[in-house]
């Protein structure tokens, strides 16, 4: 119980090797195919979002769970914890948005004779776009911290007190997290629109991030036990979160259709221009993000036992993981980089660059502490849970 | 249905009637069924019986749902009588979901109470007699096939001397 | 299950046996009614007479005897309509939902709750029923074969609706059966002769408990909740594209389907609350629904009060950003125009009041929750009534705008609905067991691993 992840420098050197390589491999696409700068800073904003997504959803996960005294989780606890450490990183990386920020937005230029983009300067402003920058990840930082803090703090001692705390900052994150990742997804995807609206697009990029933080967790529980460690999480956790990626899976799909239905149905040219530019210049694209976000969830995931086995379950969070990677590039892609807009070298190497930072931040966090919290109240409850 | 000759083995918990059951399965006697006011947790596991699959069955049946209302509201708004509604396409796939949905739901739970009630036999049925009546109340009941009542008895009665039970009988 | 001891009791009471479970749970249902319940059937039952004459009158002499006019085509009836949907929508919550969550808490609590889901759809579904103009032509809505050679339109959420409304009443009403069998084998078997021993007997359909039943009937109450979650899901949305497959201003939004289901379990739970807090005391039940299941429901209220205050944000804020005028105007007039009122009385009842949820004390206090459940049923009234009547009474065309003023006839229906539900679940409360006893015994064990129901213990606790 005592374990604790060991970083080794194999791995270490092996990511940061890929790292490298992706970044030099991503300049020599960039220099060959002349992509042009939209479609270069369209990547970098897909990734940070993705990336960004993953913390903030597994934030979400923690909150949730913890606001509702589900016992089951605690012995996954570290995880998730270890994923959210990425944010400081992200919210550097997304204030370099600041350079390319003319490439991305329409809206940033001051010389359209735009009238409906005219009506929107009051909140589509740089200034003010990057004081919410700011404060979103000010905010989400420094709940995550707090978080994490009293989750540290109960690990020294057992006074109940941090136990209360970890609860009410989980709170105070749903909170915040429900009004700004709401705000932030207008912000940075909605706006590459700049005459595109949907209300529920907030809701739609939550249900995303949860559904890949999910994928994510799981795929690093099926890492850490090939690596031999988390022999107590059993087929009983690993069943909670197959249902989980299962549920959540059909719940972005149910918001999928419900945007989708909505703006065909009322067949408004506002509206619509969105889903037009998408299903007809990059049609199976389109096809394929529903497909992989869906079918292979809901029939990878329904039966008893194959959300028992952790080997089935990777191999289906792996794919969920790349499949909402391909919804991001849906909303990102075609609207910044319009016909320049591909799946090539580029967008492979910069994930590739941004995933392997992402596993070695957070790996380096796990092996900073114990790979199970101690003295948590629910943890005897968890690790003798039965489902 | 068959009367068989049962031995009767009653308890108030549900703790002395699982270490009971695991004792004559270990011993081989054969248990005709097991009754208790509440699904009790482990008796599946201790009698070994196998995963139902009525889930199974739902999902064809809800399969056969989604074909039959996704395939006919299909047939009715090209082939049997196409109208332009609102500009829409006459094979609007969007606008036939909401309903494919319903119906494949419907079909899905009712099959699978259907398949309930079937394999279970249950049926109204005024002349229903219980084994025992306070069965739906508190008392939890093996019943033993005795093909020659009087040595399964003693042969029971021995087993489960340790176990804290009410009668056998 | 090995349960941390942070967590509070779901059962009560001294070391209750599961003999005692049944006793507590049937005889306040098979005594005699107090006189309380014959007040409380009194006014309910008054109150569905006159909504019933209030039908008839409807039928008899027309739709024009409501307040609806040419702009203003759907005001009160449709705000009752998926008033009543909605708050049946927290029975399937707590039956399916929360069983899938396995919240083991829900046992005491989901027999009532699926029981007020069945009668909440009945209240809805008369709608459907009486506003068509010609009631004599409903089968119209029903795609069968005909010599006119019609079918309906299916591309239309009205119909959708048709569909939803229909899955919905069966699959609740399969599900709360199902889990009632067990217990109709109860009473059955504590009923020792005479015509009602005969009815339950019949209605029990031979259940005896037997393991392999018990198994196959688990699996089939969770693939049910399996299957009733999405399906309540799709409902509530299916009601919510009545509107928003419109293009008329403040109805059009994206958020229409997740945002109605969140006010659907909110209104759906406050509606438990209210139910719930009179009917423990009455029949004393309080050991089974305890002090903290009125908390967890109120912090399922809180989530959803919250979640559908972050809907209204943004769907000002959208209101502005698409810089759509009639978007625009929508917003302003349900603030400033003639139905400010209504507005306020959405805002105060639904944000402000449940916003207090989160002060421990009033969480925990049966008073406050009582009132505060009834304060947001109102609210979520009005929050059907704003978003209906003042996107219709003021839409594109100004030379259109007027007015929306109700009938005696339409409040009677409304009162006459409320009369139906608290009659039938009042007849509920004496005909059937108000808690699943089967489910309750399942979770005594929980946590106490020592517990031991003998005879003997069950004598000294006496």
């Amino acid at each position: 119980m005592d374990e604790q992840f060991d970083f080794k420098k194999k791995y270490r050197n092996i990511l940061l090797i890929l790292i490298t390589g992706g970044i030099l491999v991503s300049l020599a696409a960039i220099l060959i195919s002349k992509p042009g700068a939209s479609r270069i800073w369209a990547n970098v904003l897909l990734n940070n979002q993705y990336f960004m997504g993953l913390s903030l959803g597994a934030a979400f996960f923690l909150a949730v769970h913890r606001v509702s005294q589900s016992g089951w989780h605690t012995v996954l606890q570290r995880l998730p914890d270890a994923m959210t450490t990425f944010l400081p990183v992200a919210f550097v990386l997304m204030l370099l948005i600041y350079f390319g920020i003319h490439n991305l937005y329409r809206w940033t230029d001051n010389n359209l004779s735009d009238k409906v983009i005219e009506g929107k300067k009051a909140w589509l402003n740089i200034p003010f776009f990057f004081i919410r920058l700011v404060v979103y990840f000010t905010g989400w930082i420094v709940l995550t911290r707090m978080m994490r803090k009293n989750s540290g703090a109960l690990m020294t001692s057992s006074d109940l007190k941090y136990h209360n705390r970890k609860i009410l900052f989980a709170g105070l994150f749903l909170v915040f997290y429900g009004i700004t990742v709401s705000a932030s997804s207008w912000d940075w995807i909605m706006s590459l629109d700049a005459h595109w609206y949907s209300t529920l697009f907030g809701w739609y990029v939550l249900i995303g991030m949860f559904v890949t933080s999910l994928a994510f967790i799981t795929l690093l529980i099926w890492l850490l036990k090939r690596l031999g460690y988390l022999k107590y999480v059993r087929a009983d956790h690993v069943h909670d979160m197959a249902i989980l990626i299962f549920a959540f899976s059909i719940f972005w799909t149910y918001q999928w259709f419900a945007q989708y239905e909505l703006i065909w149905y009322g067949h408004l040219p506002e509206e619509t221009s969105y889903y037009i530019t998408r299903v007809h210049h990059f049609k199976v694209i389109f096809f394929i993000n529903l497909g992989v976000n869906f079918i292979v969830p809901f029939f990878g995931l329904i039966t008893f036992n194959s959300k028992r086995q952790i080997g089935w379950v990777a191999i289906i969070a792996a794919i969920v993981l790349i499949g909402h990677w391909i919804d991001y590039w849906l909303m990102i892609m075609p609207a910044a980089a319009g016909d320049k807009a591909g799946i090539g070298l580029l967008e492979i190497c910069m994930t590739l660059v941004y995933g392997c930072l992402f596993i070695f931040i957070v790996l380096r966090s796990l092996s900073t502490g114990p790979l199970v919290v101690k003295n948590d109240p629910y943890l005897e409850e968890s690790l003798n849970y039965e489902s | 249905m068959r009367k068989r000759n049962n031995i009767i083995i009653s308890f108030d918990d549900e703790v002395p009637l699982l270490q009971a059951v695991k004792i004559l399965r270990e011993s081989k006697e054969i248990i005709t069924d097991v009754l208790s006011p509440f699904p009790v947790h482990g008796l599946d596991e201790a009698l070994s019986i196998k995963r139902s699959r009525i889930p199974v069955v739902g999902f064809i049946f809800g399969a056969l749902g989604a074909i039959l209302a996704f395939g006919f509201q299909a047939w009715v708004f090209t082939v049997s009588y196409p109208l332009i509604i609102g500009g829409k396409p006459f094979f609007s796939v969007p606008t036939f979901i909401p309903i494919t949905f319903e119906v494949t739901v419907l079909f899905a739970g009712l099959s699978m109470v259907a398949a309930l009630l079937i394999r279970s036999r249950l049926k109204p049925d005024i002349s229903f007699k219980p084994v025992d009546e306070r069965i739906t109340d508190d008392r939890f009941v093996i019943l033993v096939d005795a093909a020659d009542e009087k040595t399964t008895l003693n042969r029971v009665k021995s087993l489960l001397s340790g176990i804290h039970t009410l009668e056998i009988r | 299950m090995l349960q941390s001891p942070l967590r509070t009791p779901l059962i009560e009471g001294n070391r209750k046996t599961y003999r005692r479970i049944t006793s507590d749970i049937l005889n306040p249902m098979m005594n005699k009614a107090g006189k309380f319940w014959y007040m409380g059937m009194t006014i309910a039952g008054l109150a569905m007479l006159f909504g019933v004459f209030m039908i008839f009158w409807t039928v008899w002499q027309g739709i024009g005897t409501w307040g609806e006019n040419r702009t203003v085509g759907w005001a009160f009836e449709i705000t009752t309509f998926v008033w009543w949907i909605g708050i049946g929508h927290a029975g399937t919550f707590i039956s399916a939902i929360l069983l899938l969550f396995r919240q083991k808490w829900r046992n005491s609590i989901n027999r009532s709750a699926e029981a007020m889901t069945i009668f909440a759809v009945i209240c809805a579904a008369l709608f459907p029923l009486i506003h068509l103009g010609r009631p004599l032509l409903t089968f119209f809505i029903f795609p069968y074969p005909n010599t006119r050679g019609l079918w309906v339109n299916f591309n239309s959420p009205l119909v959708w609706d048709v569909f939803a409304i229909s899955t919905y009443f069966t699959i609740s009403l399969v599900f709360w059966y199902v889990g009632l069998i067990p217990d109709i084998g109860t009473l059955r078997d504590k009923i020792k002769k005479g015509l009602k021993k005969n009815i339950y007997n019949f209605l029990s359909f031979g259940w005896k408990g037997s393991a392999k039943d018990w198994h196959r009937h688990e699996i089939t109450s969770i693939m049910l909740a399996a299957i009733a979650t999405p399906l309540v899901l799709s409902v509530h949305s299916i009601v919510s594209m009545d509107f928003a497959s419109s293009i008329v201003p403040g109805w059009h939004t994206t958020i229409f389907p997740p945002y109605f289901v969140a006010g659907a379990i909110f209104s759906g739970f406050a509606m438990v609350q209210t139910l719930l807090i009179i009917t423990r005391k009455a029949m004393g039940l309080e050991d089974f629904i305890t002090k903290s299941h009125v908390e967890n429901m109120n912090k399922i209220l809180i989530a959803t009060g919250s979640i559908v205050a972050l809907a209204y944000m943004t769907e000002m804020f959208m209101a502005w950003y698409s810089g759509v005028e009639y978007e625009h105007y929508a917003f302003m007039n349900r603030a400033t125009g003639p139905y400010w009122w209504a507005y306020m009385i959405m805002i105060g009842c639904n944000v402000v009041s449940s916003q207090l949820l989160w002060i421990k004390k009033l969480r925990k206090s049966l008073v406050f929750t009582f009132f505060l459940s009834i304060v947001i049923n109102i609210g979520m009234w009005f929050e059907r009534f704003v978003i209906i009547v003042t996107s219709l009474h003021r839409d594109y065309l100004t030379s259109s705008w007027t007015m929306y003023k109700p009938t005696i006839v339409e409040f009677g229906l409304l009162i006459g609905t409320l009369g139906i539900f608290f009659t039938a679940f009042l007849l509920f409360i004496r005909i059937f067991p108000v808690i699943s006893i089967s489910e309750v015994k399942s979770i005594l064990k929980t946590g106490d691993k020592n517990q031991h129901n003998t005879e003997l213990n069950h004598e000294k606790t006496e």
